[in-house]
C-alpha cells in the first residue's frame, strides 16, 4: 500500500515539474512581450523597455524560469506583472473562491447525479430510465454560457430572485454566499448531471447483471440488502473516478462562467493573467490547478483501492 | 442680431493677434460660432469672454453650462471592464482603469464632449506668438485628498514625470517631439510654461483629459497609487478592489460646486454582455462604454438612455504603399471607391457613426475643410481605375486584423465589396496580442501586414492620427506611406495656431490623402454610454471618462 502511494506521489511530483516547464515555455511562446502587453499597442518604445526592464523579463529565459520554481516550491509566487504585488493572495482567493463553487456544485450535482443513474439503472428501458438518461444528455451538451444566460434571463432579468453577479458583498456570510453561489452553480450542475448519472446508470446497470448479485438474490437477501450492500458498493466505483477527475475541470476550468457572474476563481484569473502576459499569475496559477488536480486524483486514487483492493494488489504485483 | 463694435472693439484691445484673427473670422462670418468657441477655449479664453463675444459679434450668448439638478444622495452604480494593469498615472493605458483613476484626479483641463476645452485645474493658458511656449495659470485654493494645496511644483512634476522616458511612461508617445523632460517650468506657485520641442498649434489638449495620463497629482509620488488614489478630485477613494470594484465619496473640500452623489460603486465585468444584463436586471445604473453591436439589445429599450457623443474614433484600413498591387495609388483608390460608406453607417454602426473621407478630419473637428467632397461608393470607378493599374484582373491578398468591436464584420463587408473589382481577400482575423506583436516593424502583424484593420480610440485633435500613423517617419505607419509633401502639410497644421489656417492646411492634408489613400477611413464611430431610465447629470467623454458630479437618481 505505501509503495503503491509512493509511486503515484511520485509520478505526480514529475508531471507537476513537466508542466511548470510546459506552462513557462507556453508563456513564452504568447506574441507581444509583457511591457507592451502592460503599457499597449501604442506605447513609445522606450517605455517598453523601461518596464522589461525593470520587471525582469528581458533577463534570460533559464534565470527567469529558475528564479520562479525555486521560490514557487519555497512557497513564494512572485510578484504580479500587472497589480504589482504578491501573487499568492490572488491565486489563493481565487482557489478558494472556485472551490466554494465547485463545493456548492458538487453538493447538489453528486447525490441527485447519482440517484438519477440509480433510479434510471432500476427502472431500465421504462419511461423513467429514458427521461433521466435523455434528459440528463440533453442539458450535458448545451453549453454553460447558454445555460447561464437563460438562467440569468430568467431569475435574474426577469423575476429578479436570484443575483445575476456572484460577486457578493464584502462581509458576507455563509447563507448569503450560498445564495450569490446558486446561480453560477446551476450550469454546473445541468453540464455534470448527465454525466454523472450516465456512469452511475451504467455502473449499476453491469453490477445488477453481476454473479454476486444474482447470489445475493437467490440466497434471499432483501432487496433493499441487496442495492445497498452489494450493489451500490461496486456500481459506484467508476462514478467515484468521473467525480475525482470533473474536480479539476470544475476548479480549473470554469472560465465562461466566471466571465459570465463575475466571480473571481482561478478559471478567470489565469485567462486575465494570460492576455495581460502576466507570467508569475499565469504559471503559478496553473501549477497550483495541477496540484489541486494531482491531489484530488491522488484521493480517488485511494479511494478506489480501499473499495477495490484488486487494484492496489494489481499494482503492487 | 446686431453687431456691437464698442464691445467688440473693447475686448480685442487686450488679446493677442491670433485671438484677434479669430474673433475678426467670427465677425466676419469665416469661422462658425460652434467652431469660434472650440477654437477659442484652445487658446485660452474664458468660457464667459467667449460668451461676451459672441454675443457681441450678434451670435447670442454661451448657452447655459448649468444642468439641471437632480437630487443630491444617491449611490451612482456604474459597470466598467476590469482595470488591465495596476492603476498608475504614469502607465495606466486601458479604460477601465483610467476610469477609476479620473474619479480621484483631474486635469488641467477638460476635452468636453463638444471638443470644447474647459478649466479645471487650470484657470486660463495662452501661448506665446509662435506656440513653442503655452503658459497655464493655476487654480488656487486646491487641495490634494491628502491635504496638501496643489501648487505649480505639482503640475511640473507631473507632466515631467509622464515626458520621462525612464519611467515607462504611457504620455511618451503623445509628448515626443513635442514636450522633453525638463521642459516643463515653474514661473512661480500657480504658474507654469511648457517650452516645447517645436511649435505645436493644439497643445493644451496634450495636458488635458484628452492625454489620460495628464492627471495633477502630488510632486511627492513615488508609484505606489493604488496606495493613496491621491488626486483633487469631487470625490475621494472609498475602498478598491483589484478586478472586482471601486467605490468613492463625495469629496467635501472639492474646490468646485461638491459632488451630488453621496456615493459612486464601480462593478468590473470582464465582458460586455454581463454588463448589459446587469443593466437591464436592476443592478448597475450605468454602463460606461457600449460598443453599438454588443448593445444592440439596449438600443431600442425604454428603459435605457444611450448618450451618444460623436467622435473621431476609428477604424484604420491601411493599404501597404511600398509593395505588390498596393503600391500603385489608383488601385488603393478603387478599393476605397468599392466600400459602401452610407451602409457601414447605418448597417454596421447601427446609425452610431458618421462617415469617414479617407483622411483623419472628422466631421467633430472644427479644422476640417468640409468643402471637400465626400468619397461615395462608385464601382464602375473603381474597375476603371483597376484597369488603368494594370490590375483589371483581379488578385489575391490577405486582410489582416484583431477581434475587437466590430471589426471582423467590417472586414467581411470589405471582402465583399472588393470581390466587385476583382479583389479575392484572404480574411486573417487574429487576437489583439498576436496582431499587435511586438508593435514595432519587422515584429508585428500590425505594422508589416500589407492590408489591416486597427481601431484607433477618439482624440480632441487630429495631431496623433496626423503623425504616427501617415508621418514618413511615423512609429505606427502600417500603410509605409512616404510622401515630402505630405510630411510638410502635417508639420505645417501641428504648428498652426489660427484655426483658418489649420483649415486650408487641412483641406491640402485631405485632398492629398484622397489622392493617395495609404489608409482608408470608413467611419468614425460614436462614443455610446447606457444609462437606466432616472438616472441624469451623466457627462462622459469620448476618452471612456465618466463624470458622476452632476449625476442623480429619480
Amino acid at each position: 500500500m505505501l509503495s503503491f502511494f509512493a509511486r503515484r506521489v511520485s509520478l505526480s511530483l514529475v508531471t507537476l515539474f513537466l508542466l511548470s516547464i510546459m506552462v513557462f515555455l507556453g508563456g513564452q511562446v504568447l506574441p507581444g512581450n509583457v511591457g507592451r502587453a502592460i503599457l499597449g499597442p501604442f506605447a513609445d518604445q522606450r517605455a517598453v523597455d523601461a518596464l522589461n526592464h525593470t520587471l525582469g523579463v528581458d533577463r534570460p529565459l533559464l534565470a527567469q524560469y529558475w528564479s520562479w520554481i525555486s521560490n514557487f516550491v519555497q512557497g513564494d509566487m512572485g510578484t504580479s506583472y500587472i497589480f504589482r504585488s504578491p501573487v499568492a493572495p490572488f491565486v489563493l482567493d481565487a482557489l478558494g473562491n472556485s472551490m466554494k463553487l465547485a463545493a456548492v456544485a458538487f453538493v447538489l450535482v453528486v447525490p441527485i447525479g447519482i440517484l438519477g443513474g440509480v433510479i434510471a439503472a432500476l427502472n431500465l428501458n421504462r419511461p423513467l430510465d429514458r427521461i433521466i438518461s435523455l434528459g440528463g444528455l440533453s442539458v450535458t451538451v448545451l453549453p454553460e454560457f447558454v445555460t447561464g444566460i437563460i438562467l440569468i434571463l430568467i431569475f435574474g432579468v426577469w423575476l429578479r430572485w436570484l443575483p445575476i453577479s456572484a460577486a457578493w458583498p464584502k462581509d458576507a456570510g455563509f447563507f448569503t454566499q450560498l445564495y450569490y453561489l446558486i446561480l453560477p452553480a446551476l450550469p454546473l450542475f445541468l453540464v455534470l448531471f448527465g454525466y454523472i448519472a450516465r456512469m452511475a446508470r451504467s455502473g449499476m446497470i453491469e453490477a445488477l447483471d453481476s454473479d454476486y448479485t444474482r447470489t445475493a438474490v437467490l440466497k434471499g437477501l432483501p432487496w433493499r440488502t441487496v442495492i445497498w450492500r452489494h450493489v451500490l458498493r461496486n456500481a459506484l466505483l467508476p462514478t467515484i473516478t468521473v467525480i475525482a477527475t470533473q474536480t479539476g475541470y470544475l476548479i480549473g476550468g470554469l472560465v465562461v462562467i466566471e466571465t459570465l457572474f463575475r466571480y473571481q476563481g482561478i478559471g478567470s484569473l489565469i485567462f486575465t493573467a494570460a492576455r495581460g502576459k502576466d507570467f508569475p499569475m499565469l504559471e503559478s496559477g496553473i501549477l497550483t490547478i495541477g496540484i489541486v488536480y494531482a491531489v484530488a486524483t491522488l484521493i480517488a486514487d485511494f479511494l478506489y483501492s480501499v473499495l477495490n483492493p484488486r487494484i492496489r494488489l494489481g499494482s503492487e504485483q | 442680431m446686431s453687431k456691437d463694435y464698442r464691445i467688440l472693439d473693447f475686448i480685442r484691445r487686450s488679446r493677442t493677434p491670433h485671438e484677434n484673427h479669430l474673433i475678426d473670422g467670427l465677425v466676419d462670418g469665416r469661422v462658425s460660432r460652434r467652431d469660434f468657441i472650440r477654437h477659442g477655449s484652445l487658446l485660452g479664453l474664458s468660457l464667459p469672454l467667449l460668451g461676451g463675444i459672441t454675443t457681441a459679434a450678434g451670435f447670442g450668448g454661451m448657452p447655459s453650462l448649468a444642468r439641471a439638478q437632480g437630487a443630491p444622495g444617491a449611490t451612482i452604480r456604474v459597470a466598467s471592464s476590469v482595470p488591465a494593469a495596476t492603476i498608475d498615472p504614469v502607465t495606466i493605458a486601458d479604460a477601465g482603469g483610467l476610469l477609476v483613476m479620473q474619479q480621484v484626479a483631474e486635469f488641467l483641463c477638460v476635452d468636453g464632449p463638444d471638443l470644447v476645452l474647459q478649466p479645471a485645474l487650470a484657470e486660463s493658458w495662452k501661448p506665446n506668438d509662435n506656440g513653442t511656449v503655452w503658459t497655464f495659470k493655476l487654480r488656487k485654493g486646491v487641495k490634494f485628498h491628502s491635504g496638501g494645496e496643489m501648487k505649480a511644483e505639482d503640475v511640473v512634476a507631473s507632466i515631467d514625470r509622464l515626458a520621462d522616458p525612464a519611467n515607462s511612461s504611457n504620455a511618451l508617445s503623445v509628448f515626443t517631439g513635442i514636450l522633453s523632460k525638463g521642459a516643463s517650468k515653474k514661473v512661480d506657485d500657480y504658474t507654469v510654461e511648457f517650452h516645447l520641442d517645436a511649435p505645436n498649434g493644439n497643445f493644451p489638449y496634450m495636458l488635458s483629459s484628452d492625454n489620460y495620463n495628464a492627471v495633477i497629482i502630488p510632486a511627492s509620488y513615488k508609484g505606489d497609487y493604488e496606495k493613496s488614489f491621491d488626486g483633487t478630485g469631487p470625490f475621494k477613494i472609498e475602498k478598491y478592489t483589484a478586478k472586482v470594484g471601486a467605490s468613492f465619496v463625495r469629496n467635501e473640500d472639492y474646490w468646485g460646486p461638491k459632488a451630488l452623489p453621496e456615493r459612486t460603486e464601480f462593478t468590473f465585468f470582464a465582458d460586455m454582455q454581463p454588463q448589459i444584463l446587469a443593466l437591464q436586471g436592476g443592478q448597475v445604473d450605468i454602463i460606461n462604454q457600449m460598443p453599438v453591436l454588443a448593445g444592440v439589445a439596449l438600443l431600442n429599450d425604454p428603459n435605457i438612455n444611450i448618450i451618444s457623443l460623436k467622435s473621431s474614433a476609428h477604424q484604420q484600413l491601411h493599404l501597404r504603399c511600398d509593395d505588390g498591387p498596393l503600391k500603385d495609388p489608383r488601385v488603393r483608390r478603387a478599393i476605397a471607391l468599392s466600400l459602401d460608406r452610407d451602409k457601414l453607417v447605418a448597417g454596421l454602426m447601427k446609425g452610431r457613426a458618421s462617415a469617414g473621407n479617407d483622411s483623419p478630419f472628422a466631421s467633430v473637428y472644427p479644422s476640417t475643410d468640409a468643402s471637400v467632397p465626400q468619397r461615395k461608393r462608385d464601382i464602375a470607378q473603381a474597375k476603371q481605375l483597376m484597369e488603368a493599374a494594370g490590375a483589371g484582373k483581379g488578385f489575391k491578398m490577405t486582410l489582416t486584423t484583431e477581434r475587437y468591436l466590430e471589426i471582423p464584420e467590417y472586414a467581411q463587408l470589405i471582402q465583399n465589396w472588393v470581390k466587385e473589382i476583382g479583389i479575392e481577400l484572404d480574411l486573417n482575423i487574429l487576437d489583439q496580442s498576436a496582431y499587435y506583436g511586438d508593435a514595432v516593424f519587422g515584429k508585428s502583424n500590425w505594422l508589416d501586414s500589407v492590408m489591416g484593420i486597427t481601431d484607433y480610440g477618439h482624440r480632441g485633435v487630429p495631431n496623433v492620427y496626423l503623425a504616427a500613423p501617415l508621418k514618413s517617419e511615423g512609429t505606427w505607419n502600417a500603410a509605409h506611406f512616404k510622401n515630402k509633401d505630405y510630411d510638410t502639410l502635417a508639420t505645417s497644421y501641428i504648428a498652426a495656431l489660427d484655426l483658418e489656417a489649420q483649415k486650408a492646411t487641412a483641406g491640402k492634408i485631405q485632398n492629398l490623402l484622397l489622392e493617395e489613400t495609404p489608409v482608408i477611413f470608413g467611419y468614425f464611430y460614436d462614443y455610446l454610454t447606457a444609462t437606466a431610465k432616472g438616472v441624469a447629470g451623466v457627462q462622459p467623454t469620448a476618452m471612456s471618462q465618466l463624470f458622476l458630479d452632476k449625476a442623480s437618481k429619480a
